[in-house]
């Protein structure tokens, strides 16, 4: 029983130091997006002060830039594809982020100047 | 694609980095705290992009993001100023809280289902065909290229968007005495 324990936790350790060293592909970086998809999205959905939020949105968009750079670079290791189009996309996420951003904290402002308050749960004029 | 050797280790170094900054991002008390765990996200996923040869997408996040946007947040955090938060007893969160942790339970669930299927048919990466690997990269040159010739409408189209991006933050956040000056 013991030796059955033994070798089960050593043969699990070793395949688990084997995944670690073992080369990196595209369903790393999906996961670690995923990741950082999951956090922005709980700052989102959970947080009171709405500059968090504005900059846990920025960390999902983050995730899905990870994730278009991952599949260019997949694709492109492949021979798939030879142009990087998903840059392209990139880079144009990150051109609506910063236009979202400035929109966004302009709207803050506006709203602290007439409610002295960013706390999400104290704006509730539209809520019914 | 497969990262091997150190960049592995680089691999390892860098998500950890971006994980427990944005970990600590939204359980910040103080929002320039927050600011800056945002700041070490962004440089550390700017890394990752170096990681997957996208050289110029990694200068761009550098530049726009931690140059313009954090800087942006830092400014607004300077106007608003709420220091509320950073006594203890302050709610940090919502009570929709247990909400949002059983909504990205479903999410994980549904990804590692998902990934468990499919990541079988994302056929497996082969070694990149002999003499195209050059001493310096040429990602800058074609992203360059690609953004004048088959996106060149989508690019005149963002410099739209950004003007009025401005003209609108500006309108937003002026006050009623300025409002009144210039009317």
């Amino acid at each position: 029983m013991v030796g059955w324990a033994v070798q089960e936790t050593t043969s699990f350790v070793s395949r688990f130091v084997e995944g670690l060293t073992a080369p990196k592909g595209v369903v790393d970086f999906l996961v670690l997006s995923f990741m950082l998809f999951a956090v922005g999205v709980l700052g989102v959905l959970s947080r009171r002060n709405v500059l968090i939020i504005f900059m846990s949105i920025e960390l999902i968009l983050n995730a899905a830039n990870l994730n278009f750079i991952a599949f260019t670079r997949h694709w492109q290791a492949m021979g798939r594809i030879s142009e990087n189009m998903g840059h392209i996309f990139v880079i144009f996420i990150i051109v609506v982020a910063a236009a979202e951003a400035v929109i966004g904290l302009g709207i803050l402002i506006a709203l602290y100047r007439n409610r002295q308050t960013v706390a999400i749960d104290e704006i509730n004029l539209l809520k019914w | 694609m497969e990262l091997k050797g150190a960049q592995v280790l680089f691999y390892y170094a860098l998500a950890f980095f971006v994980l427990i900054m944005a970990v600590s991002l939204i359980r910040a008390r103080s929002a320039v705290h927050a600011a800056l765990y945002l700041m070490g996200t962004l440089i550390g996923t700017a890394g990752l992009f170096l990681l997957l040869h996208a050289e110029f997408v990694a200068g761009a996040q550098i530049l726009i993001y931690v140059g313009g946007v954090v800087v942006l947040f830092i400014f607004v955090i300077m106007l608003v100023n709420v220091r509320e938060e950073i006594t203890e007893t302050t709610r940090l969160f919502t009570r929709q809280e247990a909400v949002a942790w059983v909504l990205v339970g479903a999410m994980t669930v549904a990804t590692i289902i998902a990934l468990r299927r499919e990541a079988n048919l994302l056929p497996p990466a082969v070694a990149p065909p002999e003499g195209t690997a050059l001493a310096l990269s040429e990602d800058t040159q074609r992203v360059g290229s690609a953004l004048y010739t088959r996106a060149a409408l989508p690019f005149e189209i963002a410099s739209l968007l950004l003007l009025v991006a401005i003209v609108g933050s500006v309108i937003l956040a002026r006050t009623r005495r300025q409002e009144e000056t210039f009317d």
